[in-house]
């Protein structure tokens, strides 16, 4: 069985910087619920992955070489900024 | 002078930011624990928290995957949702490990501009004295294969373990990490949280030494990446019979606080 978290196949970079972005920059997620669409063409992702994102479905993210952790994080954090009042602050 | 006080403490985010699909009562049980830990630190009176931590690839990603790295800037910052975490790093500790590591043996990376990851921050914003101490953050890298060996993790620790002893401030060690938990993979919902219990007797018995001949495939099973920096910081406290002062098992997340003595 391969690992849990697996080298990162150099080609998904592209989807993994995306990924990153959106777990870190707050600017980018910010663009990206406005645009999505758009977003992704600037960071120039391929048809496949634009699909796969649309729906951010985990199993076929992770298919195309997406980091697990990433694809985990970024949708927490773009859960935080959309349902802001769903989470308590401690 | 000697180590003052060596813990090992969760970060999961959720601690920090509950969502509804965490137990509160669950959480609060691990905030109890790691406000123990606060106590703790402000008797040891250190001066400084030296704290191993597994990068979310958040300070690192792929454009550089140091193994174990030390983070030498002059503060320490990061974001959380709305928190904002600024720490002072305590620079002359912070330069000793980088230069003795290094002479030591371990080809050490060390950054001046690393934006602070949570592994860091989430246990200090729970167990940081109300006077703040310093901090000195070291990283191991645990997502991002191939990550170093738990031999490796543990000479370090061993060594990182000299480099404290050595130096004149109250030293406090702390691991930030685990225990079993799967994020983003289909075994989210099912960590291994038989490998936890089993960790935590041993631990308790002072065996913390064999985690040393773990394989990094047996740390991937088991959801346990992350015990890479346990595992440094057992190699810095020896023998030492751990005292687990909570375990709390939530749907999909081992938490874990333990203490040392050192």
């Amino acid at each position: 069985m391969d690992a849990h978290y697996f080298f990162p196949p150099a080609a998904a970079f592209p989807l993994n910087r995306f990924l990153f972005a959106l777990k870190s920059d707050a600017a980018v997620r910010a663009r990206y619920a406005k645009d999505g669409e758009a977003t992704m063409r600037e960071h120039g992702l391929d048809d496949a992955t634009r699909a796969a994102l649309a729906t951010f479905d985990r199993e076929r993210l992770v298919g195309l070489g997406a980091h697990p952790y990433l694809v985990f994080m970024a949708q927490v954090r773009l859960t935080m900024d959309r349902e802001p009042t769903t989470f308590e602050y401690f | 002078m000697p180590l003052v006080a060596a813990f090992a403490c969760p970060h999961t985010p959720q601690l920090l930011v509950r969502p509804p699909t965490e137990d509160r009562a669950l959480v609060l049980r691990v905030h109890e624990a790691l406000g123990e830990v606060k106590r703790r630190l402000s008797a040891a009176r250190a001066d400084v928290i030296v704290l191993v931590a597994g990068d979310h690839i958040e300070g690192f990603f792929l454009n550089a995957v140091p193994a174990l790295a030390v983070y030498v800037g002059a503060r320490a910052a990061g974001e959380f949702g709305r928190y904002r975490y600024a720490f002072d790093v305590h620079e002359p500790v912070a330069r000793a490990i980088v230069e003795q590591g290094i002479e030591a043996g371990f080809d050490l990376a060390y950054s001046q501009q690393l934006p602070l990851d949570y592994a860091f921050y989430v246990p200090l914003h729970f167990a940081m004295p109300a006077v703040a101490v310093p901090i000195v953050p070291l990283y191991v890298n645990v997502y991002l294969p191939p990550q170093p060996t738990p031999r490796r993790c543990h000479a370090w620790g061993a060594a990182l373990r000299t480099i404290l002893d050595a130096r004149a401030e109250r030293v406090a060690l702390i691991a930030s990490g685990g225990l079993s938990h799967f994020p983003g993979t289909e075994r989210y919902g099912t960590p291994d949280f038989d490998f936890d219990r089993a960790l935590l007797a041993a631990l308790a018995e002072g065996r913390g030494a064999e985690t040393a001949r773990l394989t990094g495939e047996e740390l991937d099973k088991a959801g346990n990446v992350e015990l890479r920096t346990w595992i440094t910081l057992l190699g810095a406290v020896g023998a030492a019979r751990a005292e687990v002062l909570c375990y709390e098992p939530s749907w999909h997340h081992g938490n874990a606080v333990v203490a040392w003595p050192v």
